[in-house]
């Protein structure tokens, strides 16, 4: 016969001090856990999310982003009319040149940050075609106007709709907002490619080409053929794995956090040991009855165990709702955390705890439960009736 | 001092706690300390790396803009200015599927010793870094993560132009932060010409002052001079250069020092709940204690030192795993980081981290062991021995 799960939390709640002790220390392993794990969630959530299954990214071979790739007009004459490129109504080919630059911008307290600025040509909004302009309109080229990804408009000096922001050498007017549902178009501003061209004095235009394919294409043979052309040294790549290629910088992050929960979570199964070992000595009488009763070795086993599980699972509700508040105020706190210092490119992305984000610290709790758990319960199991009853 | 046998003693009453206890303070302890190097890192970094009269003259607009070559030779002859040097990011990737893995450039050999004084490179090193055109010198954290050593040929294919480009290693930056290589500007220059694509431009001047007095007037002056001119130039000392550069940071930093917090807390209440077990087991020995004329002082103080032995023995532990988890993590390929992190992934423990990681622990056992050990030697004896007997 099984005792019933109410005896379990029944006995939880009868300890009160010692159960929040150990409440607390699962439910701040969860906090801390659940932070780092989300950032990396958030910064590939970003990343990925920016590309388009559909396109593809023409930069210079050899080349690892668009900011240090060149290409010159030539080369996109050569491949503009490939077959497999998507047209517009019109019959003109879903090709968007685009030069990249990352100049200074000035941030909110004083600092400065490398920040994406894209030259691009009308048609980057058909070839883009999940960025749209929410505020505002888009900028007519050779007018010193630009528009800018919501995550810059709210984060940099001047960069707010109506105003005149300062970069490069010149000083441009925002006249629209971009949003593309969080990716990291959003941490981007966008120029006439000619006017950014000039402003950097670039003597080849491009960095890259994004390319929609036409629907029905095969991505791989146009990729190839690109690739193939023997005039230039072009490479090009599905966009989305561009991306995914990009975020691969958050992966030091991934040995960092790994190292985290397992260190953190080890000490909490420490801990979580040691009350269940104090809850099994305190309870030697009962326990002796229990068996005297008749309930059986394994029904004690899994009692315990179910025990120190259901701690960890409540330990792991409170810790989440509280790594989701302290994350919502981390990035209230900082407006957006900033990554990638070093490849000359700034994306600012919001910490979100995502329910997937969830998984890693509830898989850990689970763990935490049962290895702590696991040796009280089955020295209680081990308990001989007749001694349990004398020692009390 | 006499009562430390008693102490001792009640520790091992019950060893499994006491040492269950112990393996998860050291354990949070240790994580703490590998934690606390990322921001570290940083700090040593600009204090280690970084010199106040050293300046950096770039672009402006941002780094990615050039400035003419022809430069050089003008900030030279800026008052104050000992010698300067130009410098050109190469962006070469060992494998450039990896991506860059360390940060190299290009830079005149002929001032670059006089530049970088303070970092004690060899005097034979830099005479080798003159003399061969296809030199360089590497930074120890790069040479000790890559098995490289003095001697060896390295080749880098860069990311930023079609150049591929084999170098000699000549000598090291003998400081175990230092990530950079430096290879010749004459090498990418000749590379560049037979490519056919001749170049004229830099990326950044890096001058060093000679009296820390004249840094400012003589970045005024640099900045005054190019007003106007082909590139408009911005000047600035290496640390305010490189604490900017690492600005992006600050939010991981931040992220970095809460966790650190939450885990130091965690210890807190895993060793209070240690604390707190023990004192609540013994409480009719503690009122036969008083009963027999032990003092309400020498219980408290006997109780206190107990959770603070344990956890200040505990987090010395800790700290030591710490020193041996972060060599681990050094050494393994992909634990070293990219530059993506910058210097917050040196995973250096220094003295200092180690001491404040002992600090920490002593007072966490003070925090744990403070209400329990105080309730005990507060209530009543008859009330106590009336509950147990």
């Amino acid at each position: 016969m099984a005792l019933p799960l109410s005896y379990s939390w029944r006995s939880l709640i009868a300890r009160g001090t010692r159960t929040a002790f150990t409440v607390a220390v699962i439910a701040l392993v969860v906090i801390a856990t659940t932070l780092f794990w989300s950032l990396i969630g958030s910064l590939k959530r970003t990343l990925v999310s920016s590309g388009s299954p559909e396109n593809l990214i023409v930069m210079r071979k050899g080349a690892t982003n668009d900011g240090s790739s060149q290409l010159s007009l030539e080369s996109l004459q050569a491949i503009r009319f490939f077959e497999g490129i998507a047209r517009d109504a019109e019959g003109n080919p879903l090709i968007s040149p685009e030069l990249v630059v990352q100049p200074f911008f000035a941030t909110a307290d004083g600092g400065r940050e490398n920040v994406l600025v894209r030259g691009v040509e009308p048609v980057a909004l058909l070839v883009h075609d999940e960025v749209a302009l929410v505020e505002g309109r888009m900028f007519n080229s050779s007018s010193g106007e630009a528009v800018v990804g919501r995550g810059v408009s709210r984060r940099y000096a001047g960069a707010s709709l109506g105003s005149q922001l300062k970069f490069g050498r010149g000083t441009w007017k925002v006249v629209g907002i971009l949003e593309s549902g969080g990716s990291s178009f959003e941490s981007e501003v966008w120029v006439d490619a000619r006017e950014l061209a000039n402003d950097a004095k670039r003597t080849l235009p491009y960095s890259g080409f994004r390319v929609r394919v036409a629907p029905g294409t095969d991505m791989d043979a146009l990729a190839r053929r690109i690739d193939d052309d023997p005039r230039f040294a072009l490479e090009a790549t599905r966009e989305i794995d561009y991306y995914e290629s990009l975020s691969s910088s958050a992966n030091t992050l991934y040995i960092i956090v790994i190292g985290l929960a397992v260190l953190a979570g080890i000490g909490a199964v420490f801990g979580a040991t040691n009350t269940m070992y104090a809850a099994v000595q305190s309870r030697t009488s009962e326990i002796g009855t229990l068996r005297a009763l008749g309930f059986s070795r394994a029904s004690i086993l899994f009692s315990f165990l179910s025990e120190s599980v259901m701690t960890a699972l409540f330990a792991f509700a409170v810790g989440a709702v509280g790594g989701w508040a302290l994350g919502l105020f981390i990035s209230w706190l900082l407006g957006g955390i900033a990554f990638g210092a070093a490849t000359f490119t700034t994306n600012v992305i919001q910490l979100r705890v995502a329910p997937s984000d969830l998984l890693m610290p509830l898989a850990l709790s689970v763990l935490i439960g049962v290895f702590g758990g696991l040796a009280p319960a089955a020295r209680a199991a081990r308990m001989r009736p007749v001694d349990a009853l004398r020692k009390a | 001092m006499k009562y430390l046998p008693f102490i001792l003693r009640n520790l091992g009453r019950n060893p499994l706690r006491s040492l269950l206890t112990a393996s998860a303070i050291a354990l949070a302890i240790a994580l703490v300390c590998i934690l606390r190097t990322m921001p570290a890192g940083m700090d040593a970094f600009l204090s280690a790396i970084a010199s106040n009269t050293r300046i950096s003259t770039h672009n402006e607009a941002g780094m990615v803009y050039a400035m003419p070559y022809s430069y050089l030779q003008k900030v030279r002859a800026v008052p104050g200015v000992v010698a300067a040097i130009s410098w050109q990011w190469f962006g070469g990737a060992i494998d450039p599927a990896k991506g860059v893995e360390f940060p190299n450039f290009a830079v005149d050999p002929e001032d670059f010793g006089k530049v970088y004084e303070d970092w004690k490179i060899a005097p034979q090193a830099l005479e080798d870094f003159r003399k061969y055109r296809d030199a360089a010198i590497v930074g120890r954290a790069t040479l000790e993560k890559h098995d490289w050593k003095v001697g060896d040929t390295v080749t880098l294919q860069s990311t930023v132009f079609p150049l591929q480009l084999s170098f000699r290693i000549v000598g090291e930056v003998p400081n175990e932060r230092a990530s950079q290589f430096y290879f010749q500007r004459e090498y990418l220059i000749q590379a560049f010409a037979a490519a056919g694509a001749p170049i004229d431009s830099t990326g950044m001047i890096w001058s060093r002052i000679d009296d820390p007095e004249r840094v400012a007037p003589a970045m005024k002056q640099i900045d005054e001079m190019f007003r106007n001119g082909e590139a408009e130039t911005t000047s600035e000392t290496e640390k305010s250069f490189f604490g900017n550069f690492f600005g992006s940071l600050k939010g991981i930093v931040t992220i970095i020092l809460i966790v650190a917090g939450i885990v130091t807390l965690c210890i807190v209440f895993i060793a209070a709940n240690t604390a707190s077990m023990s004192v609540r087991e013994r409480v009719g020995e503690i009122a036969i204690l008083k009963a027999i004329g032990f003092r309400k002082k020498t219980i408290f103080t006997t109780l206190l030192a107990e959770a603070v032995v344990l956890s200040t023995v505990a987090g010395a532990a800790g700290a030591l795993i710490s020193l041996g988890l972060t060599s681990l993590l050094r050494s393994s390929a992909s634990g070293g980081g990219g530059p993506q992190l910058g210097p917050l992934t040196g995973f250096i423990v220094t003295d200092a981290i180690l001491v404040q990681a002992i600090f920490i622990s002593f007072f966490i056992g003070i925090l744990s062991g403070w209400l329990p050990a105080l309730g005990a030697s507060r209530r009543s004896v008859a009330q106590t021995l009336r509950e147990v007997f």
